[in-house]
């Protein structure tokens, strides 16, 4: 056995070890390169940064836990951006799994143990201002503090439960309530996922349907999305963003450039690049969790092009390729 | 005390898991099942608190107008339990009809505009026009030329000889192996990435040593 | 009875819908309207064909002591304690997972703990061990050994290095080369699989719809 065959017929857990370093190590020596972001993701921000509190969003957590460090980041920076910009959100979910995901969204954006969190105001703690009548963003926000009530330091923005967010959840069949929903909303998700009426809601008083929203972004860790394309946007036109895994991302390039979807957020770079505009832009005093991860891909991504150059060496110098086998464990 | 519990455990499973890496273990093999016990459990109350319970249940009995027509799909969907009765099997087929045939005469036109009739009309594009960057030009030539050579690779009614689906199907072949690099390229990022997620887990979350 | 009426449901119901998308007149807008309130009805009990099959494969595991036999409670012990603690603790569905909202994290219910501490880490560490196998991988299979599989490689090399930050430090094309890529060559053929994928889903559709293809129909009362 020569020294080529002894290479390639290494026990394969020293690679896994080798990949394991190269993913702990630069945590602790980061080195801080910058992300600039691209056309794909830009689409995306540009169009909720379009938007308004009169205006309204879906953010649809399509993806299990198992996909969660790409998707995540991605839904948590849209749903940020809408918080910040006053715009109503809809939360829904493609898989049952998907609605705890989407509840951790929300807990960590209104976790009032981080910097730039949103104060989140519970539905029955401001039923005195909506029995005022009071319906506008700004009236609510004015009324709400004229009760006495301050932001407190660490906090960028409220968060009104029914009027900027309403948290739906998840529905079997989810396609088919997609559809559904083109007609009306509430007929799918009659009540949120504490049993508050959707109809009670000021965030449904003028977003009825599909028709009355201004864009799905779906985070996927499937082919989840692509059924907002079809049920959603060749039904009634609905604007449409992808937050997808790297794994699929390469596939969806036709949609963007078909003009069906708004942008598209390819993996945990799609997601660090969305945070890299999000702070660049004020929304955010640091970076999230994709950006830090990015970080620590520029190793993995070297050691595996080395692996790969290393792999083909040893193969063509040892002379595999004229047909030697190869002996022993691989 | 209860997230510090929690933390643990969460630590004990991912690391129980790598250590699958090393051998196979029985903490893996317990792992395995418990994620499937789990999430199909997650997904019973869901579904009961999200769709039985407001969908079904609630309106009526609180005596909704109309609501006793909800009987119709509950009775249409509790025929899937037939499958577990061989006599009465084949009532399950109902359920499944309903949702399958009408899902997918909806579903059919908007398939087609989605995923056909808009993909078409995206590659009938104009390949140049004033002002383009030259990598722009070069790039709708090589994405609507692509594209025809892709199809011609996968279109096997005709051998692929000649100019036409010979060198077609040859191009065709060298477009799609670019297309598999970029998805392997993406891919490495990808699983790559959720290996990062655990890894601020465990120094994180978990152990506080890093932000 | 038994195959000719869900057939004819089939065939009614596809043909019907496939119509209704033309005509969106009133009342083929509110039997559409019908169709989508029932669906998510009707198909939130098929969960009871999962559960049935997951429950008889697993208790006769345990009853014939097959192999490994002593896992079987740990996916059937979840399996009926979850929807339990869920129904005696229906706050903590989701509501649990929010409670640090409004600044003290309070305890969270069995159903979330189960789901944060057990179902979160052990789906995405499973799913992360990928990482280990595709870097094996790349070592051990992804050869140049011809020019096709050489050419896949180098598209490989220059996306990965066009994602990664670093990759711009390296080569300033890297990124731009990367994207080009992904843009132009990769949306061809990838337009192209889905071109091919769309019309044979499209053809299954209409196979299914006018009963050509009755395989969902499986062996059940034949």
């Amino acid at each position: 056995m020569n020294i080529w065959e002894k290479m390639l017929n290494v026990d394969r857990r020293w690679i896994f070890l080798l990949i394991g370093i190269a993913c702990v190590v630069p945590f602790f020596n980061p080195l801080g390169l910058p992300i600039l972001p691209s056309a794909e993701v830009m689409g995306i921000y540009d169009h909720i940064e379009g938007l308004g509190p009169d205006n309204a969003i879906i953010v649809s957590f399509d993806f299990e836990p198992g996909t969660a460090a790409e998707n995540q980041p991605m839904s948590v920076a849209a749903l940020r951006h809408a918080f910040a910009r006053n715009i109503p959100v809809y939360v829904t979910s493609y898989w049952p799994l998907g609605q705890a995901m989407a509840a951790m969204a929300i807990s960590e954006l209104t976790d009032e143990s981080l910097e730039d969190y949103f104060k989140y105001v519970e539905w029955e703690d401001w039923a005195s201002i909506r029995d005022q009548g009071i319906v506008d963003r700004a009236g609510i926000e004015e009324a709400w503090t004229a009760e006495g009530n301050t932001l407190p330091e660490n906090a960028r923005g409220w968060v009104f439960e029914g009027r900027d967010i309403a948290f739906l959840g998840y529905l079997p069949y989810f396609h088919l309530v997609i559809l559904g929903m083109t007609s009306s909303i509430a007929s799918q998700f009659p009540t949120d996922v504490s049993g508050t009426p959707l109809e009670e809601m000021p965030i449904y008083q003028d977003h009825k349907s599909l028709r009355d929203i201004d864009l799905a972004v779906t985070s996927a860790g499937g082919s989840a999305c692509v059924s907002w394309i079809t049920y959603g946007r060749e039904k009634i036109g609905l604007p449409i963003a992808f937050g997808v895994t790297a794994v699929m991302a390469t596939d969806y390039y036709i949609f963007i450039q078909s003009g069906q979807i708004v942008g598209q957020m390819g993996g945990l770079r799609g997601a660090a690049e969305y945070e890299v505009l999000l702070k660049e832009n004020g929304y955010n005093k640091g970076y999230g969790k994709a950006f830090i991860g990015m970080d620590v891909q520029n190793i993995a991504h070297l050691l595996i092009i080395f692996l790969v150059v290393l792999g083909n060496i040893a193969f063509f110098a040892g002379g595999f390729h004229k047909k030697t086998k190869l002996k022993g464990r691989r | 005390m209860t997230e510090t519990i929690g933390l643990w455990v969460a630590a004990l499973f991912t690391i129980g898991i790598y250590s699958f890496l090393y051998k196979e273990n029985p903490l893996y093999r317990l792992a395995e099942h418990l994620v499937i016990g789990v999430s199909l459990g997650y997904n019973i109350a869901i579904t009961y608190t999200n769709v039985i319970q407001p969908k079904l249940l609630d309106p009526i009995s609180s005596g909704e107008q109309g609501a006793w027509l909800l009987l119709v799909p509950a009775i249409l969907g509790l025929l899937y339990i037939t499958r577990f009765f061989p006599g009465v099997g084949w009532l399950s087929r109902y359920p499944m009809a309903f949702l399958m045939g009408a899902g997918m005469g909806v579903g059919f036109p908007l398939s087609m505009k989605a995923q056909v009739l808009r993909q078409l009309e995206a590659s009938l594009i104009p390949l140049y026009e004033t002002g383009m960057a030259w990598d722009v030009v070069i790039g709708n030539v090589v994405m609507v030329l692509g594209t025809l050579a892709a199809l011609i690779y996968f279109f096997f009614s005709k051998p692929h000889k000649g100019l036409f689906f010979g060198t077609g199907s040859k191009i065709g072949i060298w477009v799609i192996m670019i297309g598999f690099g970029a998805t392997f390229g993406f891919t490495v990022m990808g699983r790559i990435s959720l290996l990062i997620g655990r890894i601020q887990f465990l120094l994180g979350d978990w152990l506080h040593i890093i932000e | 009875m038994k195959r000719s009426i869900p057939l004819a449901i089939v065939m009614v119901g596809g043909i019907l819908f496939m119509i209704q998308y033309f005509i969106p007149h009133q009342h083929s807008q509110t039997l559409f309207d019908y169709y989508t309130q029932w669906a998510p009805i009707v198909g939130a009990f098929a969960l009871v064909l999962g559960v049935g099959s997951l429950y008889r494969l697993h208790s006769h595991k345990i009853k014939r002591k097959a192999k490994n036999w002593q896992y079987s409670y740990a996916v059937l012990v979840p399996l009926f304690l979850i929807p339990i603690f869920a129904l005696i603790m229906p706050e903590s569905l989701g509501g649990g997972i929010m409670q640090n909202m409004g600044g003290d994290r309070v305890t969270q219910g069995v159903f979330d703990f189960a789901y944060l501490n057990v179902q979160v880490p052990i789906q995405a560490t499973m799913f992360s061990l990928l990482a280990f196998y595709i870097a094996s991988a790349a070592f051990r299979a992804f050869r140049a050994k011809s020019a096709l599989a050489s050419i896949l490689l180098i598209a490989a090399v220059i996306v990965m290095l066009g994602q990664v930050p670093i990759g711009e430090l390296i080569g300033k094309w890297f990124p731009k080369i990367g994207l080009w890529i992904l843009r132009y060559p990769n949306l061809g053929a990838k337009r192209a699989i889905a071109l091919g994928v769309g019309f044979g889903m499209l053809a299954t559709q209409l196979k299914i719809i006018f009963g050509v293809e009755r395989n969902w129909l499986g062996g059940a009362g034949k």
